[in-house]
Order: structure tokens, then sequence, then C-alpha cells
């Protein structure tokens, strides 16, 4: 599926920040270092402040989004997401509590997807980030492929988180048989909601030529 | 060593910074990046006519879901049929509004923005002239890529039902399908979404449009 790359030498063994220029994250418009301005897509701010490598804006931006995410990943967990009212009992279900219920109910493979998407896919998330951050700021340079590479897949994977939330949205629009039962929802789902939206930030965030920087 | 010493052939690794000289693509070949493997562009035949064709089938088939019942629930002699848009109004009225436009927005809003975007940006391409703030349009279609989420919601939709089958007869309605479709046309977009080959073709729709007008 993916071939090696075929026909495509480096020019130099040279990064572009060495030659002067950056690369435009918008267009891909090569660019001399500190352009305000991207005359091809019109990207200006900090998105473009990308060049000389200072990591200084990235991380902090990325450690912010980070510590955000994890002050919302507690209330997400330890709040309901969710209540059940049947005739005039209410019950709460929290993340964790939803998933032992499926399994005690021997719905094996939704209790795994929503493990894997609510709780493993978040946590490894913050994990691999926090991880990334710390090897660029104490200059840790090995398995820098490897590194990138985790750095992509949990750029792709976080959005999976959504699931629950979207499945608690379905339950409530959908489950409102009056007395018999209707389904409420906890105040967990939004802050999980703004925990996977602040881990996305956190991805998009961190810069993954840091982990390139040759000179220290 | 001025911009101009770097033609468009070249493209700097958006992930480790390496300066890559790009050679001309055959049709089918993906140009990786030679030291951290980064997919730098890849010429995929024929993806402009499909990111076309796709975007509007894709918003043809959001608006079907809209039309009909999406979900339908029988439990214990109650049938509750819920639409799309009922759905996210039933949210709202729980006083959850927040929650409601969070969802609403990434399954419905800004997939659509998407592919409106997108329309936009290629009948620039395709008429060979830049159409007014088509780079505002392929800008702000970029940024909102990383939020659209109607493939997740999909899976969240089967997952509910799933929980639900226990508890009540449930059936998925006509607007669930055109949902399924609109979803899918979204994947097989961004399959196809190469930014440089966009920006690239808009500026030869700029070039087209210049040199006609002279
Ligand atoms: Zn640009
Ligand atoms: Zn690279």
């Amino acid at each position: 599926m993916r071939p090696a790359p075929r026909g495509i030498r480096p020019m130099h063994e040279h990064t572009a920040t060495a030659m002067g220029v950056q690369g435009c994250p918008v267009c891909t418009a090569v660019l001399p270092i500190g352009t305000p301005y991207c005359a091809r897509c019109g990207t200006h701010g900090h998105t473009l402040e990308r060049a000389g490598m200072t990591w200084n804006g990235s991380m902090q931006r990325t450690w912010a989004w980070l510590l955000t995410s994890v002050l919302l990943y507690l209330p997400a967990n330890f709040l309901p997401i969710m209540y059940t009212r049947t005739w005039g009992n209410l019950r709460e279900s929290t993340i964790l509590g939803g998933v032992l219920t499926l399994w005690g109910h021997g719905s094996y493979p939704i209790a795994i997807v929503i493990f894997v998407a609510s709780v493993l896919v978040p946590v490894g998330k913050i994990v691999i980030l926090v991880w990334l951050c710390l090897s660029v700021q104490l200059r840790y340079k090995s398995a820098r492929r490897y590194k990138t590479r985790l750095y992509r897949i949990t750029e792709f994977v976080g959005r999976w988180s959504m699931v629950d939330v979207f499945v608690v949205g379905i339950l409530v629009a959908l489950i409102r048989l009056g007395n018999v039962m209707t389904i409420l929802p906890g105040p967990a789902a939004l802050a999980f909601a703004g925990m996977v939206f602040t881990t996305m930030l956190a991805a998009g965030s961190f810069d993954p030529r840091l982990l390139w920087v040759r000179e220290a | 060593m001025g911009v101009t010493d770097f033609p468009a052939v070249h493209i700097a690794c958006h992930e480790c910074d390496l300066l890559v000289a790009l050679p001309v693509l055959r049709p089918g070949q993906h140009a990786y990046c030679p030291r951290c493997n980064f997919l730098l562009t890849a010429n995929r035949p024929d993806s402009q006519s499909k990111i076309f064709a796709y975007s509007i089938a894709s918003l043809i088939c959001l608006a079907l879901a809209n039309l009909f019942p999406f979900i339908t629930l029988n439990a214990r002699g109650m049938e509750q049929s819920v639409t799309l848009l009922g759905s996210v109004a039933i949210l709202a009225t729980e006083d959850h509004r927040l929650l409601a436009a969070v969802v609403f927005a990434s399954i419905a809003v800004i997939p659509a923005l998407l592919l409106c975007g997108l329309v936009y940006v290629s009948v620039a391409i395709r008429i060979g002239r830049e159409l007014p703030g088509a780079r505002t349009c392929l800008r702000w279609t970029i940024a909102l890529a990383p939020w659209n989420m109607a493939e997740i919601f999909l899976i969240g939709i089967l997952v509910s039902f799933i929980k639900i089958v226990s508890l009540a007869d449930v059936e998925l309605g006509l607007s669930f399908w055109a949902y399924a479709l609109f979803t899918f046309g979204v994947v097989l977009v961004s399959l196809n979404f190469d930014r440089r080959e966009l920006w690239d073709l808009l500026d030869a729709a700029r070039a087209a449009g210049h040199s006609s007008h002279a």
C-alpha cells in the first residue's frame, strides 16, 4: 500500500530552515523565513509563525491545550454522562460504568468499541503528546521516525473519541417514552466533547518538525 | 538565498522540514518524504473531477437525509420517529443547547460547508477563472477539514442501534441510508483531497484567467 518513495531524493541533506525558507502549512508554498503573510493562499498569523523552529509558541500552545484536556477529562469520567429515568427512578451512568454494564450484558463488541474510543484513545493520546513534548524539550533525539509516526497516528485517531458523545445524543433524542423510559444527557457529555476538542487542538499545535531539529 | 531559488517543484516536509525536490509524478504515484515518510503529495487520477462529483452527490444525500424519518423506535406499542433535524431540536430543548450545537456542527454543518467550499473551488478550477474568494474558500476548507465528524457519527448510530435493540424494535429510516451515503461521499472526497494539487490548479486557473483577459 505504501511504496517506498520512488524517484525522490532529498535535494540536499538540508532542511528548509537551514536553507532560509519555510513551507506554508496551508498551501505548501516555499517562502523565505519570517514572511508574515503567504501571498499564494493568504495565510498569516501564528499558522505562519512556524518559521525558525522556535519551540516556544508551539510548545506553549500544546502544553496549554493538554492541561485543559486533562482538566476536562476528570469530570468527563467522574460525572454521569447519561441519566436513565424509568418509572420515576433516575439512574445515572458514567463512561466506565456504561462500558461495564455493556460487558455484563454480553455486548462485548460495543463494550470494546466504547472502551477504546472513550478511554484508551484519549488517555493514549494525552500520554503520547506529553512524551513527545518532553522529548523535544529535553532534547531527547532517538527514534525520530517512530515518534513522527506516533504523532501521525495520534492526529488521525483523535476524532474517533467522539463516538460516545454521539451515542448519548442519539439515545437522548430517541428514547423519550414518557414514564416508561427517558434518557437525559449528563454533564460529562459536554466535558468529554471538550476534552476531545482540546486534545485535537493540542495535537494540531504540536510541531513535529521540532522532533527533527539537529542542533540544540 | 531568495525565494526564487526554490520554484514550485520544491516542497518543505510538513512534519520534518526536509526540503524535497518533487519529481513529476505519474498517475497513481505518491511522493513520500525520504526522511520521515510523510505523504507529501500524490498524483491521483481524475482527483479533481472526483472531488467535484462526490461533493455534489454528498450534498444531495445530506439534503435528502433531512426529508425522511431517521430512526423509528417501537416499544410497548409506542412509536417514536425522529428526523435528523428533529433529534438536534430535541437535544436543544432539553436545555443542552451547547451539546446540541457541538453535535450538529460536527455532523452536518461543518461537512456541508467543506463540501460547498470544494464545489466552489472546483467550479473556479473547471471554468479556468479565479472566482472571487476562491482562495479564502480553499483556505477555510483546509482549516475546517479536521472538524468534520460525519463518519464518526455513523459509527455512533450503529453503536446506539445495537444498544437499543435489546430494549425496543428499531428501524433505520430512509434518511439513515441517505446519511450513510453522504458519509461515504465525504470519505471519498477526503481520499482524493490533496492541498498542493488544489492550490496548483487554482494557480493555473488564475493564470488562464489573466491570459484570456489580455
Ligand atoms: Zn500559503
Ligand atoms: Zn519529512
